[in-house]
């Protein structure tokens, strides 16, 4: 095993959250588009509720143009993967030239979609594509099991947190929740992505017991608590 | 798609790769080869663009090269030691002591200290022209951190992938072990634990080569933040606050910042006591600190004199024709041939301080006259060598440019030259100066097998 520093330990946990943000920000945004094709247009105001924000768009495509490429917006897809860059441009040994190449990709393919005739759908289908590249590289090059289960707990966090800010259905949600359960008992103590029991357990009971329905705020601040020492 | 590689003929030898400019170029932004530099007080990551037709060196060509390569190394390790030993060859007056003590590389705090296996400069970037003579000239010795492997590393391999028939007749040696010689020279040197490549961090403007190396060679990258001294050995903390003992420690940064109790007070981005560990024997510090009194341009003038001192040898390579003010013979030259000289101020690298004699307004060349009377130390002249021009794609077409070689030479159990280098060049026509951080662009250089 190598070393794994504060810093690295760090920047390997946002990795996985921001590249789980751009993926799972996507498939959200087009579920949303898909209601919104025959059914309520100003559905997508209920999703700027999720986060707490009020609708500044006046109309779903200003927001959903927004929420893809709006570099200054900390919700975009285009936010987080800058993000994902700045975190994986610093671990090119740990996670190897060829996964960091991915975000890179995707960056690419996201700046060339702007200009994409196509639809929503189809347009942003090669950046999750190049995502699923991404992963797979994790998983196929990093051979060090502490440094990929700091990325997948940072991944499996990420979309815990969005599925039940989006109100996802319980069943995908307790799927999460077993996965980052699986991913925390192999993380080692005294290490800073040790599991914090309280919080583990007030989460076991929310999400493995009656689900979250109701209780997303008290389940979301275990989440955000779950590995403070 | 093509997979088919046709063999090149017997005895053909590739004049480029088969695979456009553009093409290579896209695939070096996508692996993330990139160069920071801080225009206007903001950093950019830009491209460090790549030209696709190489420098070829012939076998014979480079047999020669290499020899006088691990000749001029070995005997400036050699001196470095006896600078900070005995100091003979002052003693035996074949370089003057004012060169040595007046200059800026060298660090009284290193004297007397001997680095494991002696050797002082492990990786030596030294910087060649080929005149149009043919004949080689050595412009510049690097002992401190030269940088520039990475990038005809990496560009090899983004070539091989895209002209793979290029490549096919086996006529080129394949440079791809640079990591491995990198590796073997950390592995010689360390005195137990871990290999680590010290980096100032993301914004530093050679990131992308220390990152890239410290993947290909499986040394741990770390700032030094991370790191710090203990029992005068030195760790890496690890986020589960343990520590991981470091014994060779590739140092990215410069000697003036590595240890703010020994060095610049200031260093924020030094490790405290880095340097008892060293002086205990506990960490190899590659390179070793205080190389800068051997690769200082007034010394430059000396190289030749060294090699005959320390090895009994005639030097192999040749310098570039060099005076120095500081000889009174040398400064009335330069005074009365300006217009035929390039002046360099020994304080300044990256292509800074350089200043072409024939390019000074009336004025300015008697401001200079007058700077070099009264400092005359702190310059060397050397003649304008006619390089030897290289072809390069410009808009489709291919034009000549000046460019230089960075050789690099890795010392470990033995002295070896890289089958290699980075050609950099300038898109500048009227340009002598290569250097990337002055707009320079890059090369592969192809060392032919036979």
């Amino acid at each position: 095993m190598g070393t794994i520093s504060l810093e690295h330990g760090d920047r390997l946990y946002w990795l996985g959250r921001y590249a789980e943000r751009v993926f799972t920000t996507l498939k959200s945004l087009e579920r949303l588009y898909d209601k919104v094709i025959d059914r309520d247009p100003s559905h997508y105001i209920k999703y700027l509720e999720c986060f707490g924000l009020t609708d500044i768009f006046g109309d779903c495509d200003s927001f959903m143009h927004d929420f893809i490429y709006d570099k200054n917006n900390s919700y975009s897809v285009a936010y987080s993967l800058e993000r994902a860059y700045d975190n994986g441009i610093v671990l090119r040994e740990e996670i190897s030239t060829e996964a960091l190449s991915f975000i890179q990709i995707a960056m690419d393919k996201l700046d060339s979609s702007h200009n994409s005739d196509k639809s929503l759908c189809v347009s942003m289908l090669p950046i999750e594509d190049t995502l699923f590249g991404f992963w797979g590289c994790i998983h196929d090059y990093v051979y060090d099991e502490e440094i990929k289960d700091i990325i997948l707990c940072g991944k499996s966090v990420e979309r815990l947190e969005l599925y039940i800010r989006l109100k996802y259905r319980t069943e995908l949600i307790n799927l999460e929740f077993e996965r980052l359960c699986d991913i925390l008992r192999r993380i080692p103590k005294n290490t800073p992505y040790r599991y914090n029991t309280e919080q583990l357990s007030i989460l076991v009971e929310i999400i493995g017991g009656v689900g979250c329905k109701g209780k997303e705020s008290e389940a979301l601040s275990a989440l955000a608590r779950l590995f403070e020492h | 798609m093509k997979t088919e590689i046709r063999t090149a003929a017997q005895g053909a030898v590739p004049t480029a790769p088969s695979a456009d400019a553009a093409e290579i170029n896209e695939l070096l932004r996508r692996y993330g080869v990139k160069f920071g530099i801080y225009k206007n007080g903001q950093f950019k990551e830009q491209l460090f663009p790549f030209d696709p037709i190489p420098r070829i060196i012939e076998a014979e060509d480079f047999k020669a090269i290499e020899k006088g390569l691990i000749q001029r190394v070995d005997a400036l390790n050699r001196f470095l030691f006896d600078i900070y030993h005995e100091k003979n060859i002052i003693h035996d007056g074949i370089v003057p002591e004012d060169f040595v003590y007046i200059s800026s590389g060298y660090l009284p705090q290193c004297e007397g200290l001997t680095p494991p296996e002696n050797i002082y400069s492990h990786i030596s970037g030294i910087d060649l022209v080929q005149g149009k003579d043919g004949v080689w000239y050595i412009l510049e010795d690097n002992l401190r951190i030269p940088s520039g492997a990475s990038y005809p590393l990496i560009a090899r391999e983004l070539t091989r992938a895209t002209s793979p028939a290029t490549f096919s007749g086996g006529a080129i040696i394949d440079n791809r072990n640079y990591s491995k010689l990198l590796k073997e020279t950390m592995d010689f040197v360390n005195r137990g634990g871990i290999n680590a490549i010290l980096t100032p961090g993301r914004y530093n403007a050679a990131y992308f080569e220390h990152s890239y190396l410290a993947e290909l060679t499986g040394a741990t990258l770390v700032q030094n933040d991370e790191l710090f001294v203990e029992d005068n050995m030195l760790w890496h903390k690890t986020y589960s606050g343990g520590k991981t003992r470091i014994g060779a420690l590739y140092r990215r940064i410069s000697d003036e910042y590595l240890d703010p109790l020994t060095f610049e007070p200031s260093s924020l981005i030094g490790i405290p006591n880095l340097m008892e560990a060293y002086r205990s024997g506990n960490v190899a510090i590659i390179n070793t600190p205080g190389n800068g009194v051997a690769d200082d341009k007034g010394i430059y003038y000396f190289v030749p004199k060294m090699i005959e001192y320390y090895l009994g040898e005639k030097p192999i390579l040749h310098n570039a024709p060099t005076y120095l003010p500081f000889y009174k013979d040398d400064l009335e030259y330069v005074l009365g041939n300006f217009e035929k000289l390039v002046i360099k101020d020994v304080a300044e690298a990256g292509g800074y301080g350089v200043v072409f004699g024939r390019d000074l307004s009336e004025e300015k060349l008697e401001e200079f006259r007058n700077t070099l009377i009264k400092e005359p130390r702190r310059f060397i002249a050397q003649e304008v060598i006619d390089f030897l021009d290289l072809p390069i794609i410009e808009d489709g077409g291919q034009v000549m440019r000046k460019a230089d070689l960075r050789a690099f030479v890795l010392s470990g159990e033995k002295t070896k030259v890289w089958a290699s280098g980075l050609t950099r060049f300038s898109r500048n026509p009227d340009s002598f100066v290569v250097n990337s951080s002055q707009g320079g662009d890059f090369k592969d250089t192809w060392v032919l097998s036979r």
